[in-house]
C-alpha cells in the first residue's frame, strides 16, 4: 500500500508538468495581453511594463523562468492586481473557498446519503417519488437562479440574512453554502439510492437476511458501506471543483474566494494568476483522486493495492 | 479584518466601488475604482469639492507666470502625512520622479508629458533632476511646463501627481487611511487624524465594497447593506424610478459613446457619403430610450455637454423627417442600393447592452437602407487587440470617459499620431487645428477646438450615439452627495444622518 501510494504520488509530477506546460502556452496564444486596455498606452510605457514583467523575453525563456519560480514555490506577481503576488491572492482566497466548499460538501453528503438511502428503502413508494422529484428539481435549477432567489427571499423580503459579503460566520455562510450544496445533495441522493437498491438486491444481502439478522443491522453494517462506493468516486472530482471555488456563487454573494480568479484571470490575461489557480486545481484533483482510491480499498475488501498492482 | 469591520462606528459609510481596484500605488493604479479609493486616501496639490470643482488641496495657493508656463505652489503648513510628518515639496518631487522612472512602469505616466522634460525622462533621455519640478523650500514648489495649459489644475487632482508616501510606506496624505483590505471583498478606511481638514470629516469610517455585478450591488442596497451604489443594472430604469424615487441619482457624466469607422479599409476608406448615410439612418432617441433606457442623452457630437466652453446641447444635422431621405440619397450616391447592398461587420465587445444596441442599429440600417450587417461579438481583450491593429475592423464600438475636464481630452484621440486613434483618421486640417489650439488661450483656444470637433464630425469619422450619465442609488440618510459631471464623490464630503 505504501509503495503504491508513493508510486501514485510520483506519477503526479509528470502530469502536473504537462498541465503547467499546456496552460502556460495556451493562455499566451490568446489574443491581447495583460496591459491592453481601453486607453492604449504609449509604446515606451508598454515597453517598460513588458520589461518589468519579463514579457519582452522570448517565450521559451519566460517558460524556463516560470518553471524555476514554481520549483521555489513562487507563483509570481499578479499582472492585474498589481499590489499582490499570486501567492498572496491564493493564500487569502483559498481558506474562504475551502471553508465554503467543506461546509457545502459535508451538508450535501449527510443530507444526500440519508435521503438517498431512505428513498431506496421505500423504493417505488410515495417517499421515493417525492425525494427523487425534489432531487431532480435540485439538479435542474442552476445556482445562478437559486442564489438570487434565496437572496430575494431571505435578505430582501424577510430581512433575516445579509445579501452578500463575507465573514466566517453562520449568517454570511448559510445562503452560499445552501446554494452550493443543493445540486450536490440531489446528485448524492440519486447516486446513493441507485447503488443502495442494487446492493439490497444482491445475493449476500439475501443471505444475511435469511440468517435472520435484524434489518437495521443489515442496512448499516452490510448494505450502506458498499453502496457508498459510487458516491465516493463522485466526491473526488466534486471536492476538487468545489474547493477551488464556485465562480457563480462567489460572484453573486460577493465572496472573496478563488473561484472568480479563474474567470477574471483569463479575461484579464493575468497570466500568472491563471497559472496559479490551474496548478492549485490540478494538485487538488490529483490529490482527491488518490484519496478516493485509498477510500475505495478501505470500503471494499476486494480492492487491495498490493505490490503496486490494483486487483479488483 | 473581521474585527475592523465590526468595530467600525455607526457613522460608517458603505459604498460600492465596482470591480477590484487594480492597485493602490498612486503610480500604478489605472482603474476608475482604484482612482476613487485613492482620492479618499491621498490628496494632491489641488482637490475637488462635492461638486467636483477645483479647490486648494495640499497647496493653499498658487500663481502662474505671465507666459503660463511656470506654476508656483505654496503648500499648506498644516498638511500632514497620517504619521504626523509634514507634507513637503520634496514629497512631490520624489513622487513625480518615481512616476516617470521607466522601472516603475507607470501606465499613467504620459499624463505628465506637458511638464518640462517629462517625456524625455520616461523614455530615459534625461536624468531625473532635469524634470521640470523643483522644491523651492519645504513649503514651496515650482513646476515648469512645455507650454501654457489651462487645464493643468485638473491634472493635479489625478492620483499620479500626488505626493509620494515613500517606498513600502503605509502612510496617507488624504482624509482617510487604509485600515484593512480583503481582495475581492472590501477596503476599510478610517479617518486620518493628521489630515489638514480632519475636523470637517464627519464619517467614522468608509467601507468600499468590491462588487462587480450591478444586479448583485442592487440586492445588497435593497438589503440595507450599502449606502451608495457604484451604478445600477441596465434596462430597469422605470422600475428603479418607481421603487426608489429620489434615491436614484442620474446625472450627466463626461463620457461619450460612438461607433467608429476604420478609415484605412474597405468599405469605409474614402467613403464619407456612405459613412454619413449610416450615421443619419440611426435614430438616437430609440437607442437611448428603448435600448438603453437609463437616462442617456442622444448625441450628435463627440465632446459631451457640461464640458467647459461647449454648448449644452447640439442640434441634429437635419430635422428628423429629412434624415432618412438624405441617408438613402447618400447611400445610393455611394454606389449602393437594392441590387448591391452594403455588407458590413459591426464589431463590439461582449456585453448585453452592446449586443442589444448593435442589434437595434443593424435593424435600422437594414430597414432604412437595406444594409446587411453581421454582428461580431468579441471578448474584451480580443476586441481591443483587433481594434488596435485595424486589420479586420470595419465599424466598431468606441467611447471615451474624461480623464480631466477639457475638450482636448476627447479630441486628441483622433490626432494622426494618437495611440488611441483606431479609426486611423489622418487629417492635416484636424491636426493643424489641434496644434493651433495648443498655442492659444482662453476663448480663442476653445473656438479652435470647436472647429476641430466640427472637422471631425464633417469628415464622418465617428457616429456619435449618446452621452453617458452617472447612475447611483443613494440612501436618504447620506448627506453631501452632489451629482457632478466628473462623477467623483470624495468620502470627506459625505456624512450619515
Amino acid at each position: 500500500m505504501l509503495k503504491y501510494s508513493l508510486r501514485r504520488l510520483a506519477s503526479a509530477i509528470p502530469t502536473l508538468f504537462l498541465l503547467i506546460t499546456f496552460a502556460f502556452f495556451l493562455i499566451r496564444i490568446a489574443p491581447g495581453g495583460p496591459f491592453d486596455s481601453e486607453r492604449a498606452l504609449p509604446p515606451e510605457i508598454e515597453a517598460n511594463l513588458a520589461a518589468k514583467y519579463h514579457l519582452d523575453e522570448p517565450l521559451v525563456f519566460q517558460y524556463g523562468r516560470y518553471l524555476w519560480q514554481i520549483v521555489r514555490g513562487d507563483l509570481g506577481p499578479s499582472f492585474h492586481y498589481r499590489d499582490w503576488s499570486v501567492n498572496d491572492l491564493i493564500a487569502q482566497g483559498a481558506p474562504v473557498s475551502f471553508a465554503l466548499g467543506v461546509a457545502a460538501l459535508l451538508l450535501a453528503l449527510v443530507i444526500g446519503v440519508i435521503t438517498g438511502a431512505w428513498a431506496a428503502l421505500r423504493q417505488n413508494k410515495p417517499v421515493d417519488y417525492t425525494v427523487m422529484s425534489i432531487a431532480m428539481v435540485g439538479i435542474s435549477i442552476p445556482n445562478f437562479v437559486m442564489a438570487p432567489l434565496l437572496i430575494l427571499l431571505f435578505a430582501i423580503v424577510l430581512g433575516w440574512l445579509p445579501a452578500g459579503g463575507w465573514a466566517f460566520s453562520f449568517d454570511r455562510m448559510i445562503l452560499p453554502v445552501i446554494t452550493l450544496a443543493l445540486p450536490m445533495i440531489a446528485y448524492i441522493a440519486r447516486i446513493t439510492r441507485g447503488s443502495m437498491i442494487e446492493v439490497l438486491h444482491s445475493s449476500y444481502i439475501r443471505t444475511v437476511r435469511a440468517k435472520g439478522m435484524p434489518e437495521k443491522e443489515v442496512i448499516l453494517r452490510h448494505a450502506l458501506k458498499p453502496a457508498l462506493l459510487p458516491v465516493i468516486s463522485y466526491l473526488g472530482p466534486a471536492a476538487a471543483a468545489i474547493l477551488t471555488g464556485s465562480v457563480v456563487v462567489e460572484r453573486i454573494f460577493t465572496i472573496p474566494g478563488i473561484g472568480s480568479y479563474f474567470v477574471q484571470g483569463a479575461l484579464n490575461r493575468d497570466y500568472t494568476l491563471v497559472m496559479g489557480v490551474v496548478i492549485l486545481y490540478g494538485v487538488l484533483i490529483i490529490l482527491f483522486n488518490f484519496m478516493v482510491d485509498l477510500l475505495y480499498a478501505w470500503l471494499d475488501p476486494r480492492i487491495r493495492y498490493d505490490d503496486g498492482e490494483a486487483e479488483t | 479584518m473581521l474585527l475592523a469591520a465590526s468595530a467600525a462606528g455607526a457613522a460608517t459609510l458603505h459604498r460600492g466601488v465596482g470591480p477590484e481596484p487594480d492597485s493602490l500605488d498612486i503610480h500604478t493604479a489605472q482603474s476608475l475604482s482604484a482612482l476613487n479609493v485613492l482620492r479618499d486616501l491621498h490628496e494632491g496639490l489641488l482637490t475637488l469639492d462635492a461638486e467636483a470643482e477645483l479647490i486648494p488641496g495640499v497647496a493653499k495657493s498658487w500663481s502662474v507666470s505671465d507666459d503660463g508656463r511656470v506654476w508656483v505652489f505654496e503648500l499648506d503648513e498644516s498638511a500632514r502625512w497620517s504619521d504626523g510628518e509634514r507634507i513637503v515639496a520634496d514629497d512631490f518631487v520624489a513622487g513625480w520622479r518615481r512616476a516617470l522612472d521607466p522601472a516603475t512602469a507607470s501606465p499613467t505616466a504620459a499624463l505628465f508629458d506637458v511638464v518640462e522634460n517629462a517625456h524625455e525622462l520616461r523614455t530615459g533621455e534625461v536624468e531625473a533632476d532635469q524634470l521640470g519640478i523643483e522644491a523651492l523650500g519645504p513649503g514651496r514648489l515650482e513646476v515648469r511646463l512645455n507650454r501654457p495649459l489651462s487645464w493643468f489644475g485638473e491634472l493635479l487632482t489625478h492620483p499620479v501627481t500626488y505626493p509620494w508616501p515613500g517606498e513600502g510606506s503605509a502612510r496617507f496624505s488624504g482624509a482617510f487611511v487604509l485600515a484593512g483590505q480583503v481582495p475581492g471583498s472590501r477596503l476599510e478606511l478610517e479617518p486620518n487624524e493628521h489630515y489638514r481638514a480632519a475636523g470637517q470629516v464627519e464619517l467614522d469610517g468608509v467601507i468600499w465594497h468590491v462588487i462587480e455585478q450591478p444586479n448583485v450591488e442592487l440586492a445588497r442596497y435593497r438589503a440595507g447593506q450599502l449606502h451608495v451604489t457604484e451604478t445600477i443594472p441596465p434596462g430597469r430604469i422605470d422600475w428603479l424610478r418607481e421603487r426608489f424615487g429620489d434615491e436614484l441619482r442620474i446625472s450627466p457624466y463626461l463620457g461619450s459613446f460612438f461607433l467608429a469607422f476604420n478609415l484605412k479599409r474597405e468599405p469605409f476608406a474614402d467613403a464619407p457619403k456612405l459613412r454619413r448615410a449610416l450615421s443619419l439612418a440611426i435614430d438616437r432617441d430609440i437607442i437611448t430610450e428603448r435600448v438603453l433606457g437609463s437616462g442617456e442623452i442622444p448625441a450628435w457630437g463627440l465632446v459631451p455637454p457640461g464640458m467647459p466652453g461647449w454648448p449644452e446641447g447640439r442640434e441634429p444635422p437635419l430635422p428628423a423627417g429629412e434624415r432618412l431621405a438624405e441617408a438613402e440619397r447618400l447611400y445610393r450616391q455611394a454606389g449602393y442600393g437594392e441590387d448591391r447592398p452594403l455588407k458590413v461587420e459591426l464589431r463590439f465587445n461582449t456585453s448585453l447592452t452592446h449586443r442589444r444596441m448593435a442589434a437595434a442599429i443593424a435593424a435600422m440600417w437594414k430597414l432604412h437602407l437595406g444594409v446587411q450587417t453581421r454582428l461580431v461579438n468579441e471578448e474584451w481583450k480580443v476586441f481591443i487587440a483587433n481594434r488596435r491593429q485595424g486589420r479586420i475592423t470595419e465599424v466598431f464600438r468606441g467611447g471615451w470617459i474624461a480623464d480631466w475636464r477639457d475638450a482636448v481630452n476627447f479630441l486628441q484621440l483622433f490626432e494622426s499620431d494618437s495611440t488611441g486613434n483606431y479609426t486611423f483618421f489622418d487629417d492635416a486640417i484636424f491636426d493643424g487645428l489641434m496644434r493651433r489650439a495648443e498655442r492659444q488661450r482662453a476663448d480663442g483656444r476653445l473656438k479652435t477646438l470647436r472647429q476641430a470637433e466640427r472637422r471631425l464630425l464633417d469628415e464622418q469619422v465617428i457616429v456619435p450615439l449618446y452621452y453617458y450619465v452617472s447612475r447611483h442609488l443613494v440612501d436618504p440618510r447620506v448627506r453631501g452627495f452632489e451629482n457632478n459631471p466628473m462623477d467623483i464623490h470624495l468620502s470627506r464630503w459625505l456624512s450619515l444622518l
